[in-house]
């Protein structure tokens, strides 16, 4: 059995080493300059506050010269290219598994009805899908977590920089965006494991390949843009900090509108590795706020445009007026992604099981 | 005689329609066994149930005294060349061997190898690039080559030209003769299996309307033709299959255990085509024979 689903997976298993070896080879090339750079870079003595600013050189290094128009004669532009294409490499290779290797792995034999062949050899259908899923589902795995490695190993001094508190470059994306948290660490393992258990069930359930393709396509992104928005956050109860107007380096903003105000702040930097859910004003008591109290008025009054509103924002700030940020501490990180991984693994044990029931039970018409 | 497929009212049912239902019937070991029935009647189910393809709704099955698809050792047991017989298109004929020596642990690596010389199949060309004739043989030779004691074909030879057919069949009997295997295979057309079986099922509505060795079927069957007079006037022991009339003369085919001795009657001997057809076609005949007598009453 071990012979035939190898057989019948070899040309896939080809596609999948020659996408690893491109990626290994792009990624092995530019990775040491990469790290060469960083080395060059002063992150590496910085210590706390100090460090924003030569993480966001380096961050605008690699950015090239992207920004302003002109070419960057040193290639370093490239990387922020080659940052996002890996990304989107690791991201899509789970959809495109669960499409390419899961979806026909089943109904493909249901099509060509060779499950008739296969199934009157001297062997139990229940070992014959157990060897092709488990075969099948650890390439699926192994080939996604080696991409996700290679690429770890690549970006790491981009996530370092990150970490010390670069925010000005699109490439300063917190670890819990969902672009880089889906695309680092272990959670790529779960969702290509899932993506695999997700096509064949489909092609179980349809037995045609392309509709199958399809509603693994499906069900798989609507699941990849519906966790990160609505569920992940929710998966440990966020913590809630207050802070004072006045605590922020960089002095907030504060527009007025109508006797409303608002306050604008960037850089909550408490836990720049952290994941910030929401931000709001709040009054002394912890009540959100947003019309200006009664003793501000007169300091409202003399706020003209931007950057004129310090004393505004002092007499909010003596008015206890702060600003209560919600929040994922980044120590949760390594427990939002085993909790992730964990949650997609069993899906996808679950379905697996669903497969087997459905498969062994011999109920639907040949 | 054991049996090798023994059901007792079985029955199949996809969603909301029934393939098959209350089947009661007894093949016995040793024969060729041919199962006929017009299209619909349960055939194919019945054999998908005896290679545990699936599984009963109601009754129960038993092959080669075990529940089919039961394990491994049943497998083994049981060949299945299934409609069309379905082949791997992107595979090799010397994949399809190495397939079979790999899932079958009684596989014969010689006999599958002088099998596909013989046939003058080539072992690089891929599955999907033969003609129906040669896929149906490779099938065959997958299912020969594991040794089993059971070999089912599902209207193997339906999907072939009339040349191919007589080669399927002949090829299919050579190696029968060689290897002790007791075979069902199936068609709706009698003259596929005619020259193959020595046992008949006819299947009409999914129930067994006769079964039995051809010699004996034949033995036992007359058609009598005579001046026209009801059916039922017949002395007990002689089972009316068919019966037309004309005006003046009626005809019938009747089933009996012994002689007939009318001298109204002209007997001649049925041949198993006409046989078979008057079984499948009785249901109808009978509700036609219901409406007549409710006219003339």
């Amino acid at each position: 059995m071990i012979w035939l689903t190898w057989r019948q997976f070899r040309l896939n298993a080809a596609s999948a080493a020659v996408v690893l070896a491109a990626f290994s080879v792009l990624l092995a090339v530019t990775g040491p300059h990469l790290a060469t750079l960083y080395a060059g870079s002063r992150i590496g003595s910085c210590h706390g506050g100090g460090c924003g600013g030569p993480a966001d050189d380096f961050l605008q290094q690699l950015y090239g010269n992207s920004l302003t128009g002109a070419s960057s004669v040193d290639g370093t532009g490239a990387y922020w290219l080659l940052y996002l294409l890996a990304i989107l490499v690791i991201l899509g290779t789970p959809a495109v598994i669960g499409i390419f290797w899961g979806a026909p792995l089943i109904s493909s034999e249901f099509e060509a009805r060779t499950h008739y062949l296969v199934w009157n050899q001297s062997i139990t259908r229940t070992r014959w899908l157990a060897v092709k899923f488990a075969l099948t589902g650890l390439a699926a795995i192994g080939f996604t977590e080696a991409l996700s490695l290679l690429y770890g190993w690549w970006a790491a001094p981009i996530s370092r920089a990150v970490a010390r508190g670069a925010v000005t470059t699109p490439l300063a994306m917190n670890q819990f965006s969902p672009l880089v948290f889906a695309s680092h660490g272990i959670t790529p393992l779960g969702y290509a494991a899932f993506a695999f258990a997700l096509g064949v069930t489909a092609g179980v359930l349809i037995r045609r390949a392309i509709p199958a393709m399809a509603l693994t396509l499906s069900v798989f992104v609507l699941l990849q843009v519906a966790v990160p928005l609505w569920a992940r956050p929710h998966l440990f109860p966020p913590e809630r900090s207050l802070t004072s107007l006045s605590a922020f380096a960089d002095l907030p903003d504060v527009s007025v509108e109508n006797g409303s105000f608002t306050v604008i702040t960037d850089g909550w930097t408490r836990e720049p590795e952290g994941w910030v859910l929401s931000s709001e004003t709040v009054d002394l008591a912890g009540q959100p706020i947003s019309s200006i109290p009664a003793a501000c008025t007169r300091a409202a009054q003399l706020t003209g445009g931007k950057g004129e509103s310090a004393g505004l924002l002092n007499c909010l700030s003596s008015h206890g007026v702060r600003i209560a940020v919600t929040y994922q501490p980044a120590s949760r990180y390594w427990a939002f992604q085993w909790t992730e991984t964990a949650i997609y693994g069993a899906l996808a044990l679950a379905l697996a099981g669903y497969c087997f029931w459905r498969i062994v039970r011999r109920r639907f018409s040949p | 005689m054991t049996a090798v497929i023994e059901t007792e009212g079985l029955g199949k049912r996809y969603r909301q329609r029934w393939a098959l239902t209350n089947c009661t019937l007894s093949i016995p070991a040793g024969h060729v066994v041919g199962l006929v029935g017009p299209n619909g009647a349960g055939k194919t189910t019945l054999l998908n149930l005896a290679a545990g393809m699936v599984a009963p709704t109601e009754g129960t099955i038993e092959v080669l005294g075990e529940r089919a698809a039961a394990g491994p050792a049943q497998l083994a047991r049981v060949g299945y060349l299934a409609q069309d017989a379905p082949v791997y298109a992107a595979m090799s004929v010397a994949d399809h061997l190495r397939l079979g020596a790999h899932l079958n642990p009684g596989w014969n690596v010689e006999q599958a190898r002088g099998r596909i010389e013989r046939l003058d199949l080539s072992l690089g060309q891929r599955a999907g690039t033969l003609s129906g004739g040669q896929r149906a043989q490779l099938a065959l030779t997958l299912a020969l080559a594991k040794r089993p004691e059971l070999l089912i074909l599902d209207e193997p030879v339906a999907s072939l030209d009339p040349l191919a057919r007589r080669e399927f069949l002949q090829d299919l009997m050579e190696a029968v003769a060689e290897q002790e295997v007791s075979v069902v295979l199936s068609s709706h057309l009698l003259s596929d299996l005619e020259r193959a079986c020595d046992y008949l099922i006819v299947l009409v509505d999914s129930k067994v309307r006769v079964a039995g060795p051809v010699d004996d079927l034949l033995a036992s069957h007359h058609l009598l033709s005579g001046p026209r007079r009801h059916p039922e006037t017949l002395p007990t022991g002689q089972e009316v299959i068919s019966a037309s009339h004309t005006a003046r003369q009626t005809t019938l085919l009747v089933r009996t255990a012994g002689e007939v001795l009318d001298p109204d009657w002209t007997v001649t001997e049925v041949g198993l085509e006409d046989l078979v057809l008057a079984y499948m076609s009785d249901t109808t005949t009978r509700r036609g024979h219901a409406r007549q007598l409710e006219v003339v009453s």
